[in-house]
């Protein structure tokens, strides 16, 4: 009985939660016209996304958010990872203030950045160009902070034993560190690219071209244009939707890990 | 050279591709914006050179600003819908999802999804959901809801703020439910076994012990939740864009302009010395709020 209940309750409650997310696709999936809500798609069709996808525009779109988040999420973990070996396991000068300075940095709202950052990347010259939409945000300093922790934990032996046998500093980063903490690193990776895939206000303030658009910016610029075309926005939506979900359902362990580390410690 | 010298070059070498970009582009952008707060821009051909220094006048402005104090009111509004709301449904998804019946992980994996989805998209989704005439659930709500039925939930004043707060926590509430089951998972069972010797029963040990030894956790939801409240923006993008407008304090309002809402319109519109101003006020008050928050949560 108190299984059945059980049942009864997350099974209700799932389907609350992915009611908007079924509803989009089965939309999108109607003839154009027959968007009238509560009927069901009589007809399944791909009609709208070919649309989506070919006449406006949105497979370069999705290419522009595949290129920005991919390579935003490659760079901004390496990077992350290559200073967390220095603050994980090296002394040098100033190295408390520096880690204290770019933690504080995570207490000021995103907004703050913005201006004085389409300030520069205006005077850089570039304003519509990939540039622009990625390289401010390559210092991801949550990841810094988690990759930090996680290499603080690998025994100093390791490394020495492989100084002795005359390894540089660098492979030893490669070759020891990165291997070892892999799950973290892949956690980083992971939410930097689920954060430049759906990093809409920064995108739509540098991508001022329609070929610059990625997804997000596009699907504004797409509702503002044709105000009543439901069943083309519901597949533009999904379009934006489906990589990330089917990213999160194959990599789920290392999302939930990264967010419970991060609460824990933070 | 010597070996200090060596090793902290050696150090260096690593941090300096982070703490480059971290210097450009947050640390410089953020005394850049204190500065750009006490100043006007003149000239839009030369953004860096064309300003004029006019002291305090963006925060005296901003005092002044009717819209800015009812941005604050409503963001307060919303803060106040979606904080508990969040809290109450991150908790009871976490304590459903401790009984460790099979397909568990699928169900874990459903709630969690929508956190990993963009604000804008699921936003204009809801839109949908929401709308007057042809939405869904005017449709099937039709005899109960009057007028609501042409406006939509989000064309009326009244319902339009717990509408998105609704759509927002149902996005986001599988973030909480992950933190809050790692707090239950830290709870000793001794404890629960000592209050039943007690007699104590299930709604009261929730109340009693769950409830208080969970505390960390929701203090972190409440200050997560007052900083998102500030600078909630693509949600309210997408699904209001500031709307309706209601006639309150002798001008028209829109009911759902929140402050990243009021700030964007600033940016948008090149006042970007307001902008700045508002963004220093807002990050001032999420401090001042979390901070005092934390403070009376300790104190008891």
């Amino acid at each position: 009985m108190k299984k059945f209940l059980w049942y009864f309750s997350v099974t209700l409650l799932a389907i609350i939660f992915m009611f908007p997310f079924v509803w989009m696709l089965l939309t999108a999936l109607k003839e154009p016209g027959t968007a009238l809500v509560l009927s069901l798609p009589k007809k399944l069709t791909l009609y709208n996304f070919k649309k989506v996808l070919f006449e406006f525009g949105f497979s370069r779109f999705f290419l522009n958010s595949l290129i920005v988040a991919l390579s935003s999420a490659t760079v901004s973990t390496l990077f992350a990872s290559l200073a967390a070996f220095a603050f994980a396991k090296k002394s040098f000068f100033m190295k408390e203030y520096l880690f204290w300075l770019f933690i504080a940095s995570m207490m000021v709202p995103g907004l703050l950045y913005v201006i004085p950052q389409f300030l520069i990347v205006y005077k850089l010259g570039w304003i519509n160009t990939y540039w622009g939409m990625i390289v401010p945000h390559l210092a991801n300093v949550f990841g810094l902070f988690l990759i930090t922790q996680f290499m603080r934990q690998v025994p100093d032996s390791l490394l020495e034993s492989a100084r002795i046998d005359g390894a540089s500093e660098f492979k030893i980063w490669w070759r020891i560190m990165v291997p070892l903490a892999f799950p973290i690193v892949a956690t980083v990776f992971l939410l930097n690219f689920q954060f430049h895939w759906s990093n809409f206000l920064w995108q739509l303030i540098v991508a001022q071209s329609e070929e610059m658009y990625t997804v997000p910016v596009g699907l504004a610029m797409f509702k503002s244009a044709h105000e009543e075309a439901y069943t083309l926005e519901m597949a533009a939506s999904s379009v934006s939707i489906v990589p990330i979900s089917l990213l999160f359902i194959f990599a789920q362990r290392y999302f939930i890990e990264g967010i419970t580390q991060g609460a824990v410690k933070g | 050279m010597k070996k200090g010298v060596r090793d902290n070059i050696n150090a260096y070498i690593f941090i300096l591709p982070f703490a480059f970009i971290f210097i450009v582009f947050l640390f410089l952008p953020f005394i850049y914006s204190i500065y750009l707060s006490f100043n006007q821009v003149t000239d839009f051909s030369d953004v860096f050179g064309g300003l004029s220094f006019v002291g305090l006048k963006n925060y005296l402005f901003l005092f002044r600003d009717k819209e800015f104090w009812w941005a604050l009111v409503v963001t307060l509004y919303y803060a106040l819908i979606i904080i508990p709301l969040n809290i109450v449904v991150s908790l009871l998804l976490a304590i459903l999802l401790r009984k460790r019946y099979r397909l568990n992980s699928m169900y874990r994996t459903f709630f969690f999804l929508p956190f990993v989805l963009d604000a804008f998209v699921v936003g204009i989704v809801w839109t949908f959901i929401y709308a007057g005439r042809y939405g869904l659930l005017v449709n099937i709500l039709k005899p109960l809801i009057g007028s609501i039925y042409e406006t939509g939930f989000l064309g009326n004043a009244k319902t339009v703020m717990p509408s998105v707060a609704l759509a927002m926590t149902l996005k986001g509430a599988g973030f909480g439910m992950i933190l809050y089951i790692a707090a239950l998972d830290g709870i000793p069972k001794e404890v629960y076994e000592a209050a039943e010797l007690d007699g104590a029963t299930g709604l009261k040990k929730l109340w009693y012990i769950t409830v208080p030894l969970i505390q960390p956790v929701t203090t972190f939801m409440v200050i997560i939740g007052i900083i998102g409240a500030l600078s909630a923006f693509a949600e309210f993008y997408a699904m209001t864009g500031g709307g309706p407008i209601v006639y309150k304090w002798g001008t028209p309002l829109g009911m759902t302009k929140v402050t990243g809402l009021y700030l964007f319109n600033h940016f948008s519109n090149l006042r970007l010395g307001l902008a700045a101003a508002t963004s220093f006020v807002l990050l001032v008050l999420a401090l001042g709020l979390s901070i005092t928050y934390s403070k009376i949560q300790r104190k008891r």
